[in-house]
């Protein structure tokens, strides 16, 4: 693979999460193979950046392995990852809940397919919950960005890596078998070295370094068994929540200036839903999109600000109906809001959509 | 332009190779492209399937329901796929293991007799090229050059001696495909 930066190329989006990690200074990859994402393991297994820039990559022996594995080199203030597809991030949960606990950053890829339990391998959504409600134990999040195209699944790697550090907080890119497995045009980030040990003294000084110079001993840990300090930190863990609220909500819009229908939709169900408008659009009909990019934060406040415009919104999804609950409580009932979705690895159709949309907020033709 | 193709037939004949090179070939005229397989558990001689979208536009959906081409290696994906083709559209099939064959009006319908073109050259891989070239004789979206060119980034460099092989395996293909 030649390492111009500007030159376009053509890849599936797991390859292209696997040469973003390369590229944007990653240390290390710990993962176990599952469909429809083993391209990410088999990528970082061809390009050995061990012998390049020293980044590791490890097969670990299972998804609790991994989620650990980067509990452990996030604790070292290390930018580290992981990837999987549903079944085995739900493995990973236990290890999530205690990152997100002991504010250890690191990058968790999710390529979805359908479930519950082992489920298909083929393309799904049915994981916005589990991504977006925490799916460990207690009150904690994660920063959940959706790419919709191999571009971002490039992107959103490092842009992963730097919000994550910045708030100390584990950050998922939630993608599906549909963009993991698509080969688009990308343009690959430029090349930017690992962190020196130098710079991770100082750009983590609560990481686990190494006790140099005296310094107090840094405790990495969930575990605080007094209620008044333990209340004390999930109080500390709410503040950076509405911090991260206030500043990192990331939202896409097509054609909603004149909108009298929006669509609300994320990832590749956003591409499904850019071919119904242009079909709709041509026939005269006025619908517009709303794409999250961050899942959470969720982009509530331009939500409600678009529900006061339209006379419908359609909360467009690939599985039973999980994000409309958040486009609910955006919108609080002031125009009709309405969901459509297909499960267990059957990925609609935009015609597919344009009728379930026409019938479910009934639009005259 | 838009043109929305699907490639299906057997596991084993080069369908998501074909796709591949196809929108290699896209990528090197300038277009935007999308390939999305049908990915699964397939096998030799299980079902496979891939959707190639070359573009002048951006490309919104990589998954349609509908198309402008066809390309069916088999009975099963005829089956599956002969009422997807948009009116006006293309059908290409190989005659071969077809017991019944496309009967739509309106739209075009080509054969192609790849699989035994390639078993008589003495070179049974060329297969998918052949029928690669047919499409290019009747929906000429990209140019033979930038096949080749296409061939050139996706084939590795030691077997870079082959493309002279399926180049002529291309206007091979190009010169027997038949309209009906």
């Amino acid at each position: 693979m030649e390492n111009n930066s500007s030159e376009v190329l053509l890849m599936k989006g797991n390859e292209a999460i696997a040469h973003a990690a390369i590229r944007c200074g990653c240390d290390g990859y710990f993962g176990y193979p599952i469909t429809p994402q083993s391209e990410i393991l088999e990528t970082l297994a061809v390009e050995k950046p061990w012998e390049t820039t020293g980044m590791v990559v490890l097969q670990a022996e299972s998804e609790v392995a991994s989620i650990n594995m980067i509990y452990g080199g996030g604790g070292c203030g290390k930018r580290v990852m992981t990837s999987s597809s549903s079944p085995g991030v739900a493995l990973m949960q236990e290890g999530i809940a205690y990152m997100a606990g002991a504010e250890i950053p690191g990058l968790i890829v999710n390529v979805q397919r359908g479930g519950p339990g082992l489920g298909t391998i083929q393309p799904s959504q049915g994981d916005y919950f589990q991504a977006t409600r925490g799916g460990g134990n207690g009150d904690y999040y994660v920063l959940v960005l959706a790419p919709a195209s191999v571009q971002e699944m490039a992107d959103f790697v490092d842009l992963s890596f730097e919000l994550s550090f910045k708030y100390r907080i584990p950050a998922m890119i939630l993608s599906d078998g549909v963009i993991g497995q698509v080969m688009e045009k990308v343009v690959l980030p430029p090349f930017k070295p690992r962190r020196t040990e130098e710079e991770i003294l100082r750009e983590c000084p609560w990481a686990s370094t190494g006790r140099k110079g005296g310094r107090p001993v840094n405790v990495i840990t969930s575990l605080e068994l007094k209620p008044e300090a333990m209340e004390k930190h999930n109080l500390h863990l709410q503040e950076k929540y509405q911090l991260i609220r206030e500043r990192e909500v990331r939202y896409e819009e097509t054609l909603t200036d004149d909108a009298d229908y929006l669509i609300v939709a994320f990832g590749s169900a956003a591409r499904i839903a850019q071919k119904a408008i242009s079909i709709m659009r041509a026939e005269g009909i006025r619908v517009g999109l709303l794409r999250p990019i961050t899942l959470w934060p969720f982009p509530t406040q331009r939500i409600s600000e678009l529900a006061g415009r339209v006379k419908g919104i359609m909360s467009f999804e690939i599985n039973a109906g999980q994000m409309v609950e958040d486009v609910c409580l955006a919108v609080e009932g002031r125009t009709p809001v309405t969901h459509y979705g297909k499960m267990g690895g059957i990925v609609p159709t935009p015609d597919e959509l344009i009728q379930a949309l026409t019938e479910k907020l009934k639009i005259e033709k | 332009m838009t043109e929305e193709i699907i490639i299906s037939g057997f596991g084993g004949q080069g369908v998501l190779s074909m796709g591949k090179i196809l929108a290699y070939s896209g990528l090197m005229e300038g277009k935007e492209v999308s390939w999305m397989p049908a990915y699964g558990p397939e096998q030799r001689g299980g079902t496979a399937n891939v959707t190639v979208i070359v573009s002048d536009e951006r490309i919104s959906s990589p998954i349609v329901s509908t198309y402008d081409t066809a390309i069916i290696l088999n009975q099963p994906s005829l089956e599956k796929f002969e009422s997807a083709v948009k009116p006006g559209g293309s059908l290409i099939y190989d005659g071969y293991g077809i017991s019944v064959p496309p009967s739509r009006t309106d739209i075009n319908i080509y054969e192609i007799n790849a699989m035994d073109a390639a078993a008589e050259s003495g070179n049974p891989k060329s297969f998918n090229m052949i029928v690669l070239g047919g499409l290019l004789k009747v929906r000429p979206i990209v140019t033979l050059d930038n096949v080749i060119k296409a061939l050139h980034k996706t084939l590795p460099e030691r077997h870079h001696h082959l493309i002279p092989a399926n180049e002529a395996a291309l206007r091979m293909g190009m010169d027997i495909i038949l309209k009906q």
